[in-house]
């Protein structure tokens, strides 16, 4: 059958591989596991949809079972939405395939019994053009490509799941719906910051500026100050404000590539080595406890 | 006893790159270092480790620069380190690394459970958890928040884009923990002294039997330009120096 093979466990970024793969002229598979998933995608404009039956909840269960279809189907790629369950069922894939796999890449193209993709590296600093010769997998993250649309035939295949790891429970974390992606000023806050009280004082900042805020992975996920949807860098959130202001971050390339499409970025800082002062238009060496009550009566000015 | 792996990568440090004005990259300022996260693997073997009774124990597969990881990684409370040398390894791709460690994890036997971390520093691929656990047919979890060991079943939670995800296995598998869950202590005096007198076990790639061939080509490798004005404001005070910020963003017209 040869042709791309896509997956996401979000029904939405797998109608955007499909995109992908049919805008480059290759015939699109959709792989599901379950007939709630299939309705999803049956009108994405794949050539095919298979649904791999076997009684497990844990997509990354059926990685075996999925290598094992790709070969039979003489696939050339397998292209997976990079969220953290696809990056796992890819990467199984891959191993049971032993075959090479390029992770959230930022392009892709497609030759002759290969594809070339683009990726960055070291937390963002370079970035790295790599050519995967033979059936490859490449995961993408979501909002890359535009979907199509088109009825797709839905075809069911008895597989076996591997049962070893089983599901106790899974609880919903609620996503609060702050858009970062889509504000005109962020405040970026980081470890800069003590005391969880101090964050009113962030709040004001934000108020002021008529801001949206957003973090370092730290404020996040080890103070757990703000959800983790609202920090920035390359395991979270990629922003494009008209300005970014950030307070307290040392500005590490793994966060500051989250930033960089910004039009201006200010930063303060107590220490004037800090990385942050070579990623920013207007940089501010001084205490953030003094210099942000500063800012916020000036603005209120 | 049996064996806690921590799967660490000895790494250039990317604070030290360097661009170049054509925006070729030199690595050649470039210190090494244990990949950051790869500090809370090793913390996580020494954790699970200790609770249940197994022994801690570092895997990295690199070239002969890995040799001055050797002694900061069992500094943190490794008991043994086991190094797969090739120096191939510097440019090795995921699939070429995967199949290294599980050769070493094959060849130093008796193993309980591996640790990755989330992703390493300098590719941040996501993958070699997934592709060890494939190739040595062992169940895998990844995205391990919060791990508990009892007997030979082991509970993970994890942390998924929209859930919590709590599952169990049975000994021996393959986990990835995030680095939140799991903070590295900074070693003392002591444990560096320690460490000189641990077992450090060398493999070559070619008794182990690993195929160092990969499918993937690096094309080219560019810097990102970075364009900033990088004006440090001066004045007299805090207050001086806040005013002549917010007149400049006026000016540009983004407040
Ligand atoms: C693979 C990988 C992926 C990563 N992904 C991300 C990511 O997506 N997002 C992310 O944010 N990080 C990420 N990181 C972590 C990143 O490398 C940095 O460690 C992190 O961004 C640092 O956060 P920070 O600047 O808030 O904290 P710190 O580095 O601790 O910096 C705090 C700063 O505050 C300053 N400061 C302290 N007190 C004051 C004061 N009173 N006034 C003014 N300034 C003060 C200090 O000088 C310092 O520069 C990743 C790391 C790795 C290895
Ligand atoms: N060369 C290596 N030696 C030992 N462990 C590695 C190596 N490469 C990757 N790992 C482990 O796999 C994790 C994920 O790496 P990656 O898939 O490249 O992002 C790392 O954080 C390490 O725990």
């Amino acid at each position: 059958m040869a042709g791309v093979f896509v997956y996401s466990d979000k029904s939405g970024i797998a109608l955007e591989l499909v995109g992908c793969a049919k805008a480059a002229g290759k015939e699109a598979m959709v792989i599901v596991f379950s007939q709630e998933a299939a309705e999803e995608v049956k009108n994405s404009g794949a050539d095919r949809v298979f649904i791999l039956q076997g009684d497990n909840e844990v997509p990354e269960n059926y990685a075996q079972a999925v290598a094992d279809f790709l070969k039979e189907k003489s696939a050339e790629l397998f292209l997976v939405g990079a969220t953290a369950r696809g990056r796992d069922l890819a990467a199984r894939v891959a191993g049971y395939l032993d075959c090479p796999m390029a992770s959230d890449v930022s392009a892709i193209s497609f030759g002759d019994g290969k594809v070339t993709t683009e990726r960055m590296i070291y937390g963002g600093a370079v970035t790295q053009k790599e050519e995967l010769t033979g059936l490859s997998v490449v995961t993408v993250a979501g909002g890359k490509y535009a979907p199509i649309e088109g009825s797709a035939e839905v075809e069911t295949v008895t597989v076996t799941p591997d049962n070893r790891v089983q599901l106790v429970e899974r609880a919903p974390v609620e996503r609060k719906g702050v858009n970062l992606q889509a504000a005109d000023r962020v405040v970026c806050v980081g470890m800069g910051v003590e005391k969880e009280e101090d964050m009113q004082m962030i709040r004001d900042l934000a108020a002021v500026l008529n801001a949206e805020i957003g973090c370092t992975r730290g404020i996040a996920e080890e103070k757990h100050w703000l959800p983790p949807e609202q920090y920035i860098g390359i395991s979270g959130a990629v922003i494009k404000p008209q300005l970014c202001v950030s307070i307290g971050i040392s500005g590490q390339v793994q966060h500051t590539i989250g930033i960089r499409d910004s039009k201006v970025i200010v930063a303060v800082n107590n220490n004037e080595k800090a990385p942050i002062f070579k990623t920013c238009d207007y940089g501010i060496v001084g205490d953030l406890y003094e210099v942000v009550p500063l800012l916020i009566e000036e603005l209120k000015k | 006893m049996s064996k806690i792996v921590a799967c660490y990568k000895w790494v250039l440090d990317e604070s030290d790159i360097r661009i170049n004005s054509d925006l070729s990259v030199d690595f050649s300022k470039a210190k090494g270092k244990i990949s950051d996260y790869d500090r809370n693997a090793i913390e996580a073997a020494v954790k699970l480790a200790e609770a249940v009774g197994a022994k801690p124990v570092g895997l990295t597969f690199g070239s002969s620069k890995a040799r001055q990881s050797l002694k900061d990684a069992l500094s943190r409370g490794l008991e043994e380190a086991f190094w797969v040398k090739a120096e191939e390894a510097e440019n090795a791709d995921g699939a070429v690394t995967a199949r290294a460690l599980a050769a070493g994890i094959k060849a130093m036997g008796d193993v309980a459970l591996v640790i990755c971390a989330e992703g390493a520093s300098d590719t941040y691929a996501r993958q070699t958890a997934s592709r060890i656990g494939a190739l040595l047919d062992l169940p895998v979890v990844t995205s391990v928040l919060r791990v508990t060991v009892e007997g030979n079943t082991v509970t993970a939670v994890r942390k998924l884009d929209d859930c919590l995800e709590t599952v169990k296995f049975e000994l021996p598998g393959v986990i990835s923990v995030l680095p939140e869950a799991f903070q590295p202590t900074i070693p003392g005096l002591k444990a560096v002294m320690a460490a000189g007198k641990k077992p450090v076990t060398e493999y070559d790639c070619g008794s182990l039997g690993v195929n160092l061939v990969s499918a993937r080509k690096v094309m080219e490798v560019k810097a990102y330009a970075q364009e900033r004005r990088n004006i440090i404001i001066e004045g007299d005070n805090a207050a001086a120096k806040v005013a002549a910020v917010v007149s400049n963003l006026k000016k540009e017209g983004v407040l």
